[in-house]
């Protein structure tokens, strides 16, 4: 199984040479594994032959804590699995939560959740770019990046007291509501940030090194991407339209239509392409939100100690990077018995080293980054 | 008339001042780079120590200075500290036939450009001794790559220069060309202004080009790419083992700068130090006369010619706060497929034109060819690049999308650069991936 430590092979090249596959460690400490991603990959000279992913550095046992917290303060653990895009991850450990004891959140939790949702898409979305950009040795898309980015942890702080591990969600609806001014804060937010989009735009997209770098570069076809069980801007970028928010909604997705981004090009340029028009489709879904946003209580009354009934239950979200669903088993004490995270940086791991097969080390950056992995969630 | 004294402070006052000018390029072009990077990025950039940050490379050069140096057990040692010394010894050396202004000329070597290509192809000896002597796969790949690199960059490069040379020949009043760099700037500079850019700007985009290339800078510093090789061919040193290949890259900046400012760019010629030269109230060899009319000269003209050279530096900066990192192969392909054919063309051409044209339009018509030229080449690199243009569907999804109307799912294209196709070793028969 393992060809970590496998002796490597001897091959007679064209000219008559003993040429020898070498076996290169990349990881878990490299500039560019976004993380702790180890990847063991046998070279024959600057071609990838075979491409092992090894994780598990950065396993935290997030799933065996939430079974050791109430429903309640597993919320905040949920910050730490994904940690680019907590917004989402509490949305959708807390909307399990809710179908296990089928309660609805009032209107304006879902709306806000939709609102917070979409900006922390955004910013997970900004990253994925801007180290993308970085792998592909560009060094000015990430600060851009960060510097949007930094608007929106700003706005969180706000509202959640907290920029990064929110801990914002609640079984039932949201934590606060809204400060003061918030919302106009927002609004001037989306205005700077569609400038900045553009010139994001103007800098990256048009660049024929980043699209000789890119294009045909990591291809997945859809039946492959469908087959490798990929989700989120992957499979929209290989021309498979499919979105949890629009054919499964939940929440204010029900009253919101989105819009979904799909390229047919199936390669790391689509899915670079795919990203930075979800940036622009969500910033339009804050607006809409916005718009739209009702009045009324944030949360449901739950009882202090939540026991939801006897049963299990699977509630998926369209995360950042897919679909993320949670997986409870509740025994019908305050605990959960089982909470599974199906993580999709984990799932969409798995097609890394049929990617990466054939490609020159110079692809291997430029197909890991596209697949936005975040180790977080990986391992868990 | 030789005037021994004169010789001895000449030699003395040039010497100090390539020192100086070398040790201290560095220093300033890393507090600059990082300032203009840092405003082109819309943050602060060093502002600790010193005004604005001034100091903060100096700091950084005392840290490098008292820095252990650390060296993993299993390097070749003589290969390994060699390294440093013989990529930086070249970039020293390549000062000695640099015309600053005609008083800061270390040596008017008759072989000028020849040594200067000849010197720049040296450095590829110390990188890739590091590659080797580290005993690091990193490293290694690094020192590959740079070989690499370096070696075919060097062709279009001295090509680039030929066409220069040539004009040399036309300008000169008694029709022989020359190598030397003293004569190609006193040629840019007789009757009037003739900076060979304007007959030869393609000349001076490929040099640029390759200059990049030579000095490993972006777009094209793959031997140390940090998103893929770690730091390359630099992963194992620290200190000042690695600040010298440091000072060497930056000395690489300068000597790059420089040329193509002499070359190019009419060396130290500008308003006050043609004004003297065509008034011809100063010598431009001095022998042993050395007056304030001189001092003042040579100061303009070294003003001139450091105004020049950090511009052309400045456009290393800005060049790499713009562009990603091109993939080695096709570095290669850019090289061979585009460059060399490009300057091989430019050759013939000028030549040509040369020859053929009569004496008054000579310099007109090749100049305006090559802008001409010019203009073919970037439509041609953006055509050979081969990105499908912003908007439009690559090839391969265009064909999907076709057979998919026919409803004909077998005859899909496979798409370039994966699976079929791809050469792999004898004995590769794994389909999926994970396990073997």
């Amino acid at each position: 199984m393992a060809t970590v430590n496998e002796a490597p092979r001897y091959a007679e090249s064209d000219e008559g040479f003993r040429t020898e596959e070498m076996i290169l460690n990349m990881g878990p400490q490299h500039p560019s594994t976004h993380g702790v991603l180890r990847l063991v990959m046998t070279l024959e000279g600057e071609t990838v032959v075979h491409c092992t992913p090894v994780i598990g550095y950065l396993h935290r046992g997030i799933e065996k804590i939430l079974e050791n917290r109430t429903y309640m303060a597993g919320i905040r653990y949920m910050d730490n699995s994904d940690y680019l895009s907590p917004m989402l991850n509490e949305t959708a450990y807390a909307g399990a939560v809710e179908q296990l004891m089928g309660i609805e959140p009032p209107r304006r939790a879902q709306y806000l959740r939709l609102i917070t949702n979409e900006m922390q898409r955004i910013a997970s979305h900004l990253v994925a770019v801007g180290t993308y950009m970085l792998d592909l040795g560009a060094f000015t898309p990430i600060l851009y990046a960060f510097r949007d980015r930094e608007g929106l942890l700003e706005l969180f702080e706000e509202v959640a007291g907290s920029r990064f591990n929110v801990n914002y969600m609640r079984v039932g609806g949201v934590l606060h509501d809204l400060p003061v001014g918030w919302l106009q804060r927002l609004e001037a937010w989306l205005d700077t940030f569609e400038n900045s989009w553009k010139e994001l735009d103007v800098l990256i997209t048009g660049n024929e090194i980043f699209m000789k770098r890119t294009q045909g570069v990591g291809y997945i076809d859809p039946d492959q991407a469908v087959a490798f069980g990929m989700t989120g801007p992957i499979l929209r970028a290989s021309g498979v339209n499919f979105d949890l928010r629009v054919n499964r909604p939940y929440g204010a997705y029900r009253d919101i239509k989105v819009n979904p981004v799909v390229r047919e090009d199936g390669d790391a340029f689509g899915r670079y392409m795919c990203r930075m028009y979800e940036m622009k489709e969500s910033a339009r879904l804050i607006r809409e939100g916005m718009a739209a946003l009702p009045g009324g209580p944030i949360g449901t009354r739950t009882p202090i100690a939540l026991r939801p009934p006897r049963g299990e239950t699977y509630f998926a979200i369209e995360s950042s990077k897919g679909e993320l669903g949670i997986y409870l088993i509740s025994d019908g004490s305050e605990y959960p018995y089982r909470a599974k995270i199906r993580g999709p940086s984990f799932v969409n791991l798995q097609i890394v080293p049929e990617l990466m097969r054939g490609h020159k080390m110079g692809d291997v950056v430029a197909i890991l980054g596209s697949i936005d992995l975040v180790l977080g969630e990986v391992d868990r | 008339m030789v005037n021994i004294g004169f010789q001895i402070v000449h030699f003395v006052v040039t010497l100090l001042f390539f020192i100086f000018l070398v040790a201290t390029n560095a220093v300033i072009m890393v507090y600059a780079e990082r300032k203009v990077m840092a405003f082109m990025q819309d943050r602060v950039g060093p502002k600790y120590y010193g005004p604005f940050g001034a100091l903060q490379s100096t700091y950084d050069v005392m840290k490098l200075l008292l820095k252990e140096i650390v060296r993993s057990r299993d390097t070749d040692n003589a290969i390994f500290s060699l390294a440093p010394m013989i990529f930086f010894a070249p970039v020293l050396t390549a000062f000695v036939m640099l015309p600053f202004s005609p008083f800061m000329t270390t040596s008017a070597l008759g072989t000028g450009l020849l040594l200067y290509v000849a010197l720049s192809s040296l450095d590829v000896i110390g990188v890739f001794m590091a590659g080797w002597g580290s005993n690091s796969k990193y490293s290694l790949i690094g020192g590959l790559r740079s070989a690499a690199q370096m070696i075919s960059y060097e062709l279009p490069l001295l090509l680039s220069l030929v066409g220069v040379v040539m004009l040399t020949s036309v300008v000169s009043h008694n029709g022989i060309g020359s190598i030397s760099f003293t004569d190609i700037v006193s040629a840019q500079m007789h009757p009037w202004w003739l900076w060979f850019v304007l007959i030869q700007p393609l000349g001076l985009i490929i040099y640029y080009t390759c200059g990049l290339a030579e000095t490993n800078r972006a777009p094209f510093d793959l031997p140390e790419a940090e998103s893929e090789l770690v730091a390359g061919y630099l992963t194992e040193y620290s200190g000042m083992q690695w600040a010298m290949f440091f000072l060497g890259e930056y000395g690489n900046m300068l000597i790059v700068s420089s040329v193509a400012t002499v070359l190019f760019l009419g060396g130290w010629s500008g308003p006050g130090a043609d004004l003297a030269f065509w008034h011809s109230t100063v010598t431009a060899n001095p022998g042993g006369v050395f007056s304030v009319a001189d001092l003042i000269f040579n100061v303009i003209a070294v003003f001139w010619f450091l105004v020049k050279v950090y511009f052309l530096q400045s456009i290393f900066i800005w060049v790499r706060t713009t562009l990603p990192r091109l993939r080695a192969d096709q570095l290669m392909q850019y090289a061979w497929l585009i460059l060399i054919p490009v300057t091989l063309v430019n050759i013939l051409v000028t030549a040509a034109l040369l020859l053929a044209v009569p004496q008054p339009y000579t310099l007109w018509v090749t100049g305006g060819v090559n802008f001409v030229m010019l203009i073919g080449y970037v439509l041609l690199l953006s055509r050979a690049i081969g990105a499908s243009p912003k908007g439009t569907l690559p090839p391969w999804v265009q064909a999907r999308q076709r057979a998919l109307a026919r409803n004909a799912k077998a005859a899909l294209p496979p798409p370039p650069g994966t699976t079929a196709g791809q050469a792999l070793p004898a004995g590769e028969t794994e389909t999926l991936a994970g396990s073997r």
